[in-house]
């Protein structure tokens, strides 16, 4: 068995945490685990990917060779697209549609593509996988920082590598008791928007 | 024995811990910031944040000496700020195990450059290095390089790049170890330890320098012998007459690679230096041509080549120096790339490159280097002035939109180079923008140098109480060190005024203030120095602790024309334009309201 995952977002939208807990769900599940992100000098506002593998043997590189990921998550559709040929062709993702603008492009010296050149690019590589709203659910749910636990819980529905319930369980123990309830919410919220 | 995940970081804390380290001195820098924090955690030992590197390697030395176990922590650039130093302690030799960690930052994903230490450490410094391929190996190299390091006598390096440092993975330790506790024992020995060109009459008048040297050279028969036995290197057997040698991360690329390819290839594992020639020429018999791959520079690759001349051995040696990109990260995929046109008998495709947006970074939402970046602009605006930049967040302020640094180099630059310019006779004002932890790094020497030489320069402090980028260390002007809390500290104008500079202080949430003072200072003669003093938002705003009032901004759209001053110059990633006007997205809005002021009409609030 080898599993390898990919997270695509921007630095602050949470998306070391979501790869540490189902790096440790999968630790705990006796799987071998290799993680590390790319995030250089662009932590703060820049593009961030994590890379977490899984795999009952030797797992040599830290690094998910390109076109090899079973699921990418894209937190933001610019990073999905930015990281989209990490996936294998049998691969899936699920990317969120909301965009966080660059700096660049507020400042109209790149132009942030729209929407539709955006899911017709990732689309164009003929890979399977689903776009959602996660930023607007967790604004509905009331808190936007949620977006990741969102996504977490989405993953938990196109994939059985791991149980549901135990991805959640290891999200709660590692954030304070007072995020409990919103995290709960968003989680379930997330496995029900590919579920529609 | 215990199984745990762990960061590369973390399990090298945990071997040198294992080792029974008792001194340890870094200074923050990505990739190896959290050994530092690891070992801290650890009764027993002595962890400190030094002032910089070459000082950090100087007090773990000096642990050494005093019969303890120590390591030294840094990554590339601090290396070459330690430089001086290293090339003293080789030549004296250590007494307990000294470890020096010297990560290197590949692709330079989080520095200014990227370098490879392995030619500053071993070809240089004649030092020998590990260069681990695995969060495993970096654990069981750190022990190893404190035994070594101990039995030999000199100085052992480990090191690992980025993706060993800040790679997460399985770990097995030993989570019986019980380190010896050792007496802490001076013995004082002049003949060794006081580096100086003097006349050694024991050993027919030559002057010790040479006669140290010479001790290092002799050295490197007894390093050799121990990287022929050493269990970090090894070969595979395999297919063909092209044969491929992994150094450090290059192996894990490698063997990564070769599962893909799905084909058993020839394949030696180097992770030490000196090379362990045996293996190497053993491995090369028989094979038409064999590929190096390593991070970043052709260091193996060269000395196989001079290896394979000297035993007449015709091979084809490729890597770096003569196939591959000379520049970069290496990853599976390029090994395969690369293995694949090696037996195809093509060269190195070039790379596709399609631009998506950049996502560049800037100073988080409510950060105070925004006020002080745009207050220097307003004033170099006006009076064509040049700002030399320095290491730390506000260097984010070179790119868009701010645009304001002219150069940016290493720790502790901008000052000198302030001068330097005006020096060379630019008859505008001249300005050095540096933080406080790389004012303490190696300001402080510019500085002095600066009003020594009766300089004209206007020297900007940020002063923060921390050392941000890295993650929030403290530093000399913080009220803590990594140990104790409730330092005094240091107040970086409170020293530049002893020093003898003019200084001027504000608060750099206040444009309008800080303009004035910048425009004051400017205006005196001499060595001025502005400390523009906020609290760093993300660290203390989590304490509850702000430089500023918190206020809700909000856009009056009757008034707003669109004109995207606010984007354009001011660059807050809170603000955006939409529909023409300009609008605060509340969820990243911290209210430090600097907008307010950068706003010339008054639409914002």
């Amino acid at each position: 068995m080898k599993f390898d995952l990919v997270i695509a977002g921007v630095g602050g939208q949470g998306n070391i945490l979501a790869s540490q807990v189902i790096a440790k769900c999968a630790m705990d599940a006796g799987y071998n685990v290799v993680n590390t992100e790319t995030k250089g000098a662009a932590q703060r506002g820049g593009s961030v990917l994590s890379h977490v593998r899984i795999a009952d043997g030797e797992i040599y590189s830290p690094l998910v060779p390109q076109g090899q990921a079973d699921i990418l998550l894209g937190f933001e559709p610019l990073e999905a697209l930015r990281y989209i040929n990490m996936l294998s062709k049998n691969g899936t993702y699920i990317i969120n549609t909301a965009p966080v603008p660059t700096i660049l492009s507020n400042l109209k010296v790149d132009e942030y593509p729209s929407q539709e050149q955006m899911l017709a690019a990732i689309q164009e590589k003929g890979i399977s996988g689903h776009f959602i709203n996660a930023t607007q659910a967790a604004k509905d749910l009331g808190n936007v920082l949620n977006t990741n636990v969102i996504m977490l819980g989405a993953f938990t529905a196109i994939s059985d590598i791991l149980p549901a319930d135990t991805i959640l369980n290891k999200l709660l123990s590692m954030v304070k008791p007072k995020f409990h309830e919103g995290n709960i919410k968003a989680f379930n919220c997330g496995r029900t928007m590919i579920k529609a | 024995m215990q199984k745990q995940f762990m960061l590369g970081n973390e399990a090298i804390a945990r071997g040198a811990v294992e080792s029974g380290v008792k001194v340890v001195a870094g200074y923050p820098g990505t990739p190896a910031t959290e050994i530092v924090d690891h070992c801290a955690s650890n009764p027993g030992v002595y962890a400190e944040w030094s002032t910089n590197e070459k000082h950090a390697f100087e007090v773990a030395a000096a642990g050494s000496l005093t019969n303890q176990r120590s390591m030294a922590v840094m990554k590339h650039n601090g290396t070459n700020a330690a430089a001086d130093f290293l090339m003293h302690i080789n030549f004296t030799g250590v007494k307990a195990g000294l470890v020096l960690i010297s990560a290197d930052d590949p692709g330079g994903l989080s520095s200014q450059c990227e370098e490879d230490t392995r030619i500053l450490i071993h070809n240089y410094a004649h030092v020998p290095v590990f260069d681990p391929s695995s969060v495993q190996e970096a654990y069981e190299m750190t022990k190893a390089a404190f035994e070594l390091s101990e039995k030999t006598e000199v100085l052992f390096a480990l090191r690992p790049v980025m993706r060993i440092n800040h790679a997460g993975g399985m770990v097995t330790y030993d989570d019986e170890a019980k380190p010896e506790t050792r007496k802490a024992d001076f013995v004082i020995d002049r003949s060794r330890y006081v580096m100086s060109a003097v006349v050694e009459k024991e050993l027919g008048g030559e002057l010790r320098p040479k006669m140290r040297h010479r001790w290092l050279n002799e050295k490197q028969v007894e390093l050799k012998a121990i990287m022929e036995e050493s269990p970090f290197n090894w070969a595979e057997a395999g297919e063909g007459e092209v044969g491929f040698i992994g150094c450090g991360i290059g192996y894990a690329f490698l063997k990564e690679a070769e599962q893909i390819f799905g084909k058993k290839l020839p394949i030696l594992k180097l992770s030490t230096l000196p090379l362990p020639e045996k293996k190497v020429l053993d491995f090369v018999k028989g094979l038409k041509k064999v590929v190096v791959f390593e991070e970043v520079e052709p260091v193996v690759e060269n000395l196989i080549k001079e290896l394979c001349f000297e035993n007449n051995i015709a091979l084809e040696i490729l890597g770096r120096d003569t196939y591959l990109p000379k520049e970069g990260e290496l990853s599976a995929g390029f090994v395969l790339t690369a293995i694949e046109n090696v037996l195809a008998g093509k060269p190195y495709p070039d790379g596709e490159n399609k631009y998506i947006p950049a996502r560049t970074r800037t100073q988080c939402t409510g950060c105070s280097h925004r006020g002080l970046l745009t207050a220097l602009k307003e004033v170099v605006k006006k009076n064509g002035g040049v700002v030399t930049g320095d290491i730390g967040c506000h260097d984010a302020g070179t790119f868009e939109p701010m645009k304001l640094q002219a150069t940016i180099y290493c720790m502790g630059s901008s000052i000198p180079m302030a001068y330097g310019i005006k020096a060379a006779g630019f008859d505008k004002p001249t300005y050095a923008l540096i933080g406080d932890s790389t004012f303490f790094h190696n300001g402080l020497t510019g500085l002095a140098s600066a009003i020594f030489n009766k300089a004209d320069v206007t020297v900007i402090i940020g002063y923060n109480s921390t050392t941000a980028m890295t993650g929030f260390q403290p530093h000399p002007g913080s009220s803590n060190n990594l140990t104790q809390e409730g330092l005094k500290p240091m107040d970086p104008g409170v020293v530049a005024a002893a020093m003898g500079a003019k200084v001027f202080r504000c608060n750099p949430y206040n444009v309008e203030e800080t303009i004035k003072v910048i425009t004051e200072a400017t205006a005196q003669e001499g060595v001025k120095v502005v400390v523009a003093e906020a609290l760093c938002y993300l660290k203390f705003g989590r304490e509850g602790k702000i430089s500023y009032t918190p206020r809700t901004v909000t856009v009056d759209q009757e008034v707003c024309n669109g004109c995207s001053i606010c984007v354009r110059t001011f660059g807050c990633p809170a603000i955006t334009i939409v529909d023409k006007k300009a609008t605060i997205d509340t969820s990243s809005c911290n209210g430090c309201g600097v907008c307010i002021s950068v706003c010339k009409r008054g639409a914002l609030k």
